[in-house]
């Protein structure tokens, strides 16, 4: 995107390979391209080329310099070419002052937005005080060392899947005595909030629980009803409340494995732990994870019914749904109703009004069937199907009675 | 037949900060009166003459024991060793104060200090024929319950999913005795060690073009703020019903949503 300023006399000095008796230059072109000295030439074109996004359906421009490969082809070869995002360099801590435990969670055996929050807020500690961060979590695939872990204590696998909370806070009261770490974090999360106070009460010590602004000298949580902030130096135990920090940007650490510490099998005392069926319309709709959305463009309502049932579904619908009264006004989402965070949302004949759009803007994937082809709501799709819902309903009833086999 | 002892603390009215019944600990009490019917002991640790305890008095409840302690002390030791001696099957508690520390670490040291097994979240409590197990149902993220039984004694907190708690009556609440038993307890040292001043909300942390997000920067927040989500959009036109259905299913069981 910059060229170099030509300096034609700094040229022509390069290019002298004899002064006497008479001064002679090259005439190779090539020999004297590398040396040709001067400021850096700004190119405006260039850049605009390169910070052009697209130009359809209107210009957009991306000054910061981080624009896409499409934008780096379209520049001209040999200018402007931008270095790949070189991968952050190794960062090895091997004699580290202190030790920071990160207890993650790994619900069903993933690692959650909020466990990479608290490897952050745990990096964080670590590098005020040149102290490294062991993750500790049931094993898996994950890349701890991107994750930003100096170490790793592998728990067993099984453990993300099941529940064990005994065993687990067993296995880390014995690496906390091990290894006597300074800080041990925990996500306040329902099953990682119970961890963190079962590992305090056995360890004798307290909790500071639900940590909502966190820096290397001082920590604050919301108390007495949400009425007043306390804050103090970090203690031993803390728990992150999510969303309270931001997770790490790229960082390579180390990630050497730990052996885990052996603990006595003592029985549980939680047995038997099963997972219940629930009524999916007994389910509050912003909790909900499932739901199945009507709009004024469903008229059949039994089947309606039918296939929230099937489906597993909780029923929701829009405003005039709920306002004719085919729906209870709870059930409503939308800007006047609820706002749904639900993973899957499949929504019948509904047009994706503004304010029905705003219920939906935390959902993850929108399945829409509409007859219109230019109803708000198939642009949000990620599956929009031109149909009548009147048809579609059954047959997708009958295929959810079938179990797919039909 | 089972002993049941509810510990209560007292709550904050959110918007008007008005002592009032702590929700949670409200839900215990409820759910204590649905077990079968054994000695009940409800425990507060605080000042007795708090108006806020006859509310649960006036859900039904005869008697309320105070182990009366200046503001400030640590409760903890003195319900235990309160508890101990009561030596009920099953302990039911709120899942986090209000108005307090609100750390919701109490119910796990006084089970550490009984040595008893701790169910968090609990909805609802079954007891088997003979009262030497229970089959416990806790509330999970998303509506989603988990059942599993524990042998008696034992301690639980309890979700504010759970049964609501009936409304407190005027009578039963100036009938109901308070017994005071005043305790010494110690100074909590570490809630005096923070510093304590009004809340005030933050700026919400934004997740894009949050630095160290990874993309960033200001045109993605821009894009974030003003264009709608649009989705990747797979579009069927006019299918069969048929194809439509067999479409939306298959999207589903991708999505993990429903059985394969
Ligand atoms: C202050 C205010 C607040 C509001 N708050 C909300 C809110 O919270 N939630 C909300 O939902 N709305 C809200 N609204 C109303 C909103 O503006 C829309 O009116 C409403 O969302 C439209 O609902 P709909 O899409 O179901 O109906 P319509 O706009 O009537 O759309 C029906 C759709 O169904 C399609 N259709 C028709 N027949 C069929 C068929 N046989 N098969 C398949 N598709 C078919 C049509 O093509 C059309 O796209 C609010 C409005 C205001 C003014
Ligand atoms: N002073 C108290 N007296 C009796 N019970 C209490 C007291 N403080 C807390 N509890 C119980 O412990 C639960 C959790 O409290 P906390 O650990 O303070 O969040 C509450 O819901 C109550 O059931």
């Amino acid at each position: 995107m910059t060229a170099r300023r030509r300096d034609p006399r700094a040229e022509r000095t390069a290019r002298i390979v004899q002064t006497e008796p008479r001064r002679r230059l090259v005439l190779d072109p090539d020999a004297i391209a590398a040396s040709s000295g001067g400021r850096p030439r700004r190119d405006p074109r260039a850049r605009r080329a390169d910070a052009t996004l697209q130009t359809a359906p209107r210009l957009r421009l991306d000054w910061t310099g981080k624009g896409t490969g499409a934008a780096v082809s379209m520049s001209a070869p040999g200018r402007g070419q931008r270095a790949a995002p070189a991968a952050p360099p190794l960062r090895v801590i091997e004699n580290p002052a202190c030790l920071i435990f990160a207890a993650l969670d790994r619900p069903d055996g993933a690692l959650s937005a909020h466990d990479r929050q608290l490897l952050a807020a745990a990096r964080l500690l670590a590098d005020a005080v040149d102290g490294a961060v062991v993750a500790v979590a049931p094993d898996g695939a994950d890349d701890w060392g991107a994750l930003g872990a100096d170490r790793v204590i592998p728990l067993p696998a099984a453990w993300a899947a099941e529940y064990a909370p005994e065993r687990r806070a067993a296995a880390l009261v014995a690496a906390i005595a091990r290894w006597s770490p300074l800080h041990v974090l925990f996500p306040e999360s329902p099953e990682g909030g119970d961890l963190a106070r079962r590992v305090a009460a056995a360890c004798g010590e307290r909790l500071f629980a639900g940590v909502e602004s966190l820096s290397a000298s001082r920590v604050a949580r919301r108390a007495g009803g949400g009425a007043t902030e306390l804050s103090c130096a970090p203690s031993r135990f803390l728990s992150i409340a999510a969303d309270a920090v931001a997770p790490l940007g790229a960082v390579r650490h180390e990630a050497r494995r730990l052996d885990p510490p052996e603990t006595s099998p003592d029985a549980p005392k939680l047995r038997e732990a099963r997972r219940l069926p629930v009524d999916p319309d007994g389910v509050g709709l912003g909790e909900a994870d499932f739901i199945l959305s009507a709009g004024n463009g469903v008229t059949d309502w039994v089947v309606f019914a039918d296939l929230g049932r099937a489906l597993g579904a909780t029923r929701a619908g829009s405003r005039v749904v709920c306002d004719a009264g085919h729906l209870p006004r709870d059930r409503q989402v939308g800007a006047s109703g609820t706002v749904v965070s639900a993973r899957c949302y499949l929504a019948f004949g509904i047009a994706g009004a503004p304010q029905h759009l705003q219920g939906v803007g935390g959902v993850e994937r929108v399945v829409a069937v509409n007859t219109d082809l230019h109803a708000a709501m198939i642009k949000r799709a990620d599956l929009a199907i031109i149909a009548d819902a009147q048809a579609v309903m059954p047959a997708l009833l009958r295929l959810a009675g079938e179990g797919g086999h039909g | 037949m089972v002993d049941v002892a509810i510990l209560v603390s007292v709550g904050r009215h959110p918007a008007s900060g008005q002592a009032r019944r702590a929700p949670s600990d409200a839900r215990a009490l409820e759910l204590a009166f649905g077990l079968p019917p054994g000695r009940r002991d409800a425990l507060h640790a605080g000042d007795p003459t708090n108006p806020a305890l006859r509310d649960y008095l006036g859900m039904g409840l005869e008697r309320l024991t105070v182990l009366a302690m200046a503001e400030g002390r640590d409760p903890t030791d003195a319900l235990a060793a309160r508890l101990r001696g009561l030596s009920p099957g099953i302990i039911l508690t709120g899942n986090q104060a209000e108005g307090g520390e609100d750390s919701g670490m109490l119910p796990y040291v006084v089970a550490q200090a009984l040595g008893l097994a701790i169910v968090p979240d609990v909805v609802a409590i079954a007891l088997d024929a003979e009262g030497r197990t229970a089959e416990v149902v806790q509330a999970l993220a998303r509506g989603q319950r988990r059942a599993l039984r524990v042998e008696l004694p034992f301690v639980a907190t309890v979700h504010p999913a759970a049964p609501a708690a009936r409304p407190s009556a005027f009578g039963p609440a100036r009938r109901g005795r308070i017994e005071v038993v005043p305790v010494d307890a110690p100074p909590d040292a570490f809630l005096t060690a923070c510093a304590a001043r009004p809340w005030r909300d933050r700026p919400k942390r934004l997740s894009v073009g949050a630095a160290g997000g990874g993309t960033g920067g200001a045109l993605e927040r821009l894009r974030a703020a003003t264009e709608a989500k649009a989705g990747q959009g797979r579009v069927l036109v006019e299918p069969s019903p048929d194809e439509a259905a067999r479409a939306i299913w298959d999207y589903l069981q991708e999505q993990g949503m429903q059985p394969r």
